[in-house]
C-alpha cells in the first residue's frame, strides 16, 4: 500500500485564485503529483494578496496564495507565447486531469481547450471552473468569490433584518465549490479506471454555490416566498445568537448560545445562576415568539461572564455554547489544536507560516501538508530538463524569449 | 436520470442535519443512497420552515432539498434487531456516514471496528463538530455553534451590533461536502487494495477553512479584522463594498491595480456618461493605484475614495439591481447584484444553462423546481433526481431484497418496533 491515498495521480494545474486551486490541493496533500503551470507574465492574484510575510507584499511573501497551493509543484510560462503553450502540451500526456479555472474564452483562444488536449491524451479528464459556467449569455462574467456570494443568494440572507445587508467576509462561494469538485474529480478518476473513459467537467462556482441554498430557492419557486435577512434568529431556538460578554484587554467578547428545550433553558438559566417567571419565556414556543426580548434578557446575563469559562459551564450543563472566536482565537483554540489542526510549514522565502491543515483525518492514508507552497517557477528544472528532457541550452534560450522565467 | 459515475456504489447515510448533504451528492452522482431513521423520521424531518408552513415531513424544506435521491428504511437502534438490521446493511455497503454523538454507535456495536470486521472495505466516516478527541468532542451542537467557532461570526455584522449567522444555517452543509470529499479520497486506495478506512471530519475545521486570507493576519501583520459591515479588506485597503440602489443592493469591488484598475475605470466612465463624478477620477492612473499593496493609503487617497464612494452611491440609487447588473456585464464591471432568490429564479444565464430541474412530488401532489447539478459533466451527465422519500419509504424493498427477509419477519419486526 502507498503512503498517501492519491500517489501515481498526476494533475496539470492551470487553475489560478480560489476554486480552482483549493480544488488541487485536496489532491496534492493527498500524494497526487500536481503541477501547477503559473503565468510570470501575469501571475496568480492571490500571489500579491495580503497577509505577507513580515507584511511586506512580494510575489513569493503571500500567505493568501500558500494556503491553498500546499504540496504542490510551480513551472512559470508566459502562456502568452506559443512556444510557452507547446511546453504545456508536452506535459498533457503526463496529466490524468487537467485543471484550469481562467473565464472560459482563454484556454480556447491559446489551443488548450479539451478538444485540443484530448488528443493528446485520449482519456483525459479536465475540470473548468469558472464563475458562471463555460456556456450562457454570461459565461464570460468576470469576478471573485465576493461578487458570487452576493450574485448566488448569500448576502441576501445575511443581515439583521429587512433591509440590512452585512456580508460575510471574503469570497464566501470559493469554499462551497471545491467541495463538489474535487468530489465529481475523484469520482471521475474512479469511473475512468473502471470503463477507461475521461470526461469534461464544466463547473459553474454559481451552481456549486447555490446547493447551499437548495431549501430556499425550492421555496420560493413553489411558494413565492423570499427567505430574508432575520438576523440570529431562528424557528427552532431560543435563546439563539451571539451574546456580550465581559471584554478581555479592551476587547469586546462574545458566546454563542443555543437553547431547544425547556431543559436546556432551566440549564442556562441555572448556570447563570438566573432565574425567569416571565410568562413571555414559559415554553419554547413562546421563546420563539419573544426572541428580541429573550436576547435582551440572555445578554444582560452573559454580560458579566467570561466567555470560555461560560462555555464550560453551559456545556456541562447540556447547553450548545462555545465563544465566538476572532482570528486570534482559533489559533489558540483546544480542539483545533487536540485536532492538530494549524501547521507551521517552512516556506522558500516567507520562513515559518502558519497553514490551516485538513479538515478530515484519515485512518488509513492519512493525507498531510507535505510541503509548503512553491515560490513561482520552483520546479522549472525538474519539469523541464527531467520530464521534458530538454538541454540546459535550450532552457537558457527560452528564459531568453520569456517563455519560461 | 443521475449520473452514470457512481452507480453500483451503495452508502448507507446515518447522519442529521451535520451531514444530509453528503448522502444527496452521492446520490446525484448515482450511487444507492440509503437514509436509515428511527421510526417516526430523524430530526432532519422536522426542521423548519415548511413549504406552505405544512408543518409535516412531507413539508419539511430541509428533507425536500437535502434527501432527495435517498432511499429510506427505519431501523430502531435502541433495540436489538434494529441494529442488527444495520449491521447486516453495513456488510453489504460500500460507505457508511453518520454524524451521532461520539462514541454512540460504538457503544451499540454499530462503529467502525465492529462493522469492518465483517466488510474490512467499508469506508466509514464520522462528522463531528470538534473532532473525536479535543475537550469538546462531547459538546451539545447547533449550526450556529460551529459558525462561531469558525471565526466566520466575529467577522460578519456591524460594529457596536452583535455578530451574526446566515439566514441558512451553513455549517452542516460545509461538513457534508466535505465528508464526501474525504469519503471519495479514501476509495481511490480501496479500489486498488480493497480495504476501506476510518474518517473523521471537524466541522470547526471546515469553517475556519472559509475564513480565506484572515487566519494568518495576526501572525503576519500583527492585527486582525473585526465586524466589517459593509467593508471589506485590511485597515489600509478598506472599501464600501455594498452600495443601495433602487430595489435592494449592489456589490462592487473597487480597486486599483492590474485586476481591478479597468474595472474601476470602467464604472468611472459609466458615471461620467451620465453626470456623475468629478474629472479626477477620469484621469486618475487606477492601474498603478495600490493602496494597502504597494504604498500606504494617504490623506488624499481617502479623501478620494470616500468622494468616489459617495458618488457611486448617488449614481446607484438611480437604477434597479437589474439594469445594473446588465451594464456591469457590458462593461466588465466588477459588480453583483446582491441577488433574492426571486432574482436568482430570474436568471437568464440559468435558464439558458437549463439549470432548473422539475421533480415531481407524488406526496404531497405537485412538482417541485430544483436547483440543478453542481457541475456538467460530458460523459456521465447528472439529469433528473427523485423526491425525498418517505420516512421508511423502501424498509420492505431494501430489507426484503437486498437482505433476503421474508415478509412474515418483516412483519415481526414492524410489530416489535424495530422498523
Amino acid at each position: 500500500m502507498s503512503r498517501f491515498a492519491l500517489e501515481g495521480v498526476h494533475i496539470l494545474d492551470f487553475a489560478w485564485v480560489g476554486v480552482g486551486p483549493i480544488t488541487t490541493k485536496y489532491f496534492a496533500d493527498n500524494g497526487a503529483d500536481v503541477i501547477r503551470v503559473e503565468s510570470a507574465a501575469r501571475p496568480d492574484v492571490l500571489r500579491i494578496g495580503p497577509p505577507w510575510k513580515d507584511a511586506m507584499p512580494g510575489i513569493n511573501r503571500s500567505q493568501f496564495f500558500a494556503s491553498y497551493n500546499t504540496s504542490k509543484k510551480s513551472i512559470a510560462l508566459d502562456l502568452g507565447k506559443p512556444k510557452a503553450r507547446e511546453l504545456a502540451k508536452r506535459l498533457v500526456p503526463w496529466a490524468d486531469i487537467v485543471v484550469e479555472s481562467f473565464t472560459p474564452k482563454a484556454m480556447r483562444k491559446w489551443g488548450l481547450g479539451y478538444d485540443n488536449l484530448r488528443e493528446l491524451r485520449p482519456d483525459l479528464i479536465m475540470l473548468s471552473t469558472c464563475m458562471q459556467g463555460q456556456t450562457g449569455p454570461n459565461a464570460l462574467y468576470p469576478g471573485f468569490g465576493q461578487l458570487m456570494a452576493a450574485l448566488s443568494g448569500f448576502y441576501y440572507i445575511s443581515g439583521y433584518g429587512p433591509g440590512s445587508c452585512t456580508p460575510p467576509y471574503g469570497a464566501y462561494t470559493d469554499f462551497i465549490a471545491p467541495r463538489f469538485s474535487a468530489f465529481t474529480l475523484l469520482a471521475a478518476l474512479d469511473y475512468r479506471r473502471r470503463t477507461g473513459k475521461g470526461q469534461y467537467i464544466d463547473m459553474a462556482q454559481y451552481e456549486a454555490a447555490m446547493q447551499n441554498l437548495a431549501p430556499a430557492l425550492i421555496d420560493y419557486h413553489a411558494t413565492g416566498r423570499v427567505l430574508g435577512p432575520q438576523g440570529n434568529a431562528s424557528a427552532r431556538y431560543a435563546p439563539h445568537g451571539a451574546y456580550r460578554c465581559a471584554d478581555e484587554d479592551g476587547n469586546e467578547r462574545w458566546i454563542a448560545i443555543a437553547v431547544a428545550s425547556d431543559e436546556q433553558w432551566r440549564a442556562m438559566l441555572a448556570a447563570l445562576a438566573s432565574e425567569s417567571t416571565d410568562p413571555r419565556f414559559a415554553t419554547a414556543a413562546a421563546r420563539i415568539e419573544n426572541a428580541a426580548a429573550i436576547d435582551q434578557f440572555v445578554g444582560s446575563l452573559t454580560r458579566a461572564h467570561n466567555a470560555h469559562d461560560l462555555t464550560a459551564k453551559l456545556q456541562a450543563a447540556g447547553v450548545a455554547a462555545y465563544p465566538v472566536e476572532n482570528c486570534v482565537d482559533i489559533h489558540q483554540d483546544d480542539n483545533l489544536e487536540v485536532f492538530g489542526f494549524w501547521h507551521w510549514l517552512e516556506h522558500k522565502e516567507m520562513g515559518p507560516s502558519p497553514y490551516e491543515g485538513l479538515e478530515h483525518r484519515m485512518s488509513r492514508t492519512p493525507g498531510t501538508l507535505r510541503s509548503a507552497a512553491p515560490i513561482l517557477g520552483q520546479d522549472n528544472d525538474e519539469v523541464f530538463r527531467e520530464m521534458l528532457s530538454l538541454s540546459a541550452d535550450e532552457i537558457e534560450q527560452l528564459k531568453k524569449e520569456n517563455v519560461i522565467f | 436520470m443521475p449520473s452514470e459515475l457512481l452507480k453500483g456504489f451503495r452508502l448507507l447515510d446515518l447522519t442529521d442535519e451535520k451531514g444530509a448533504l453528503c448522502g444527496k451528492m452521492f446520490a446525484d452522482l448515482g450511487a444507492e443512497v440509503i437514509k436509515v431513521e428511527p421510526p417516526g423520521g430523524c430530526s432532519t424531518r422536522r426542521i423548519p420552515p415548511y413549504l406552505e408552513d405544512k408543518a409535516d415531513a412531507e413539508h419539511c424544506l430541509y428533507s425536500i432539498a437535502y434527501h432527495s435521491g435517498k432511499k429510506s428504511v427505519t431501523a430502531n437502534l435502541a433495540n436489538a434487531d434494529g441494529r442488527a438490521l444495520v449491521a447486516d446493511l453495513a456488510t453489504q455497503s460500500d460507505f457508511l456516514v453518520e454524524s451521532h454523538p461520539l462514541g454512540y454507535l460504538d457503544s451499540i456495536g454499530l462503529g467502525y471496528d465492529a462493522l469492518t470486521k465483517k466488510n474490512p472495505r467499508l469506508i466509514y466516516a464520522s462528522i463531528t463538530p470538534f473532532g473525536d478527541t479535543g475537550p469538546g468532542k462531547d459538546y451539545n451542537w447547533a449550526d450556529i455553534i460551529t459558525w462561531a467557532a469558525g471565526g466566520v461570526m466575529y467577522l460578519m455584522g456591524e460594529e457596536g451590533k452583535p455578530p451574526l449567522q446566515m439566514s441558512l444555517p451553513q455549517a452542516g452543509l460545509h461538513a457534508g461536502g466535505e465528508a464526501s470529499v474525504a469519503m471519495m479520497l479514501a476509495h481511490y486506495p480501496r479500489q486498488i487494495d480493497g480495504l476501506g478506512q476510518r474518517i473523521v471530519v471537524n466541522m470547526q475545521a471546515c469553517i475556519v477553512w472559509t475564513l480565506m486570507n484572515e487566519q494568518a493576519m495576526p501572525f503576519l501583520h500583527g492585527s486582525h479584522l473585526s465586524r466589517t459591515g459593509i467593508f471589506v479588506g485590511s485597515a489600509d485597503a478598506r472599501r464600501k463594498m455594498v452600495y443601495e440602489c433602487k430595489d435592494g443592493h449592489i456589490s462592487i469591488l473597487i480597486a486599483g491595480g492590474v485586476t481591478f484598475g479597468n474595472s474601476t475605470k470602467a464604472l468611472i466612465e459609466w458615471m461620467h456618461e451620465n453626470g456623475f463624478g468629478s474629472e479626477w477620477m477620469r484621469t486618475k492612473d487606477w492601474i498603478s493605484w495600490v493602496p494597502g499593496v504597494f504604498m500606504k493609503m494617504t490623506e488624499q487617497d481617502y479623501k478620494e475614495i470616500e468622494d468616489l464612494e459617495a458618488t457611486i452611491q448617488r449614481f446607484l440609487l438611480t437604477m434597479t439591481k437589474h439594469e445594473i447588473y446588465a451594464q456591469g456585464l457590458k462593461r466588465r464591471i466588477f459588480l453583483a447584484p446582491v441577488a433574492t432568490a426571486a432574482d436568482i429564479a430570474a436568471d437568464e444565464q440559468l435558464k439558458a444553462r437549463d439549470f432548473w430541474m422539475s421533480v415531481p412530488h407524488d406526496t404531497i401532489g405537485r412538482t417541485l423546481t430544483f436547483p440543478g447539478p453542481f457541475a456538467k459533466m460530458s460523459a456521465t451527465p447528472i439529469g433528473s433526481t427523485t423526491r425525498a422519500p418517505r420516512v421508511g419509504e423502501h424498509s420492505d424493498e431494501i430489507y426484503r431484497g437486498l437482505l433476503g427477509l421474508a415478509s412474515e419477519r418483516i412483519a415481526k419486526l414492524r410489530a416489535a418496533g424495530s422498523i
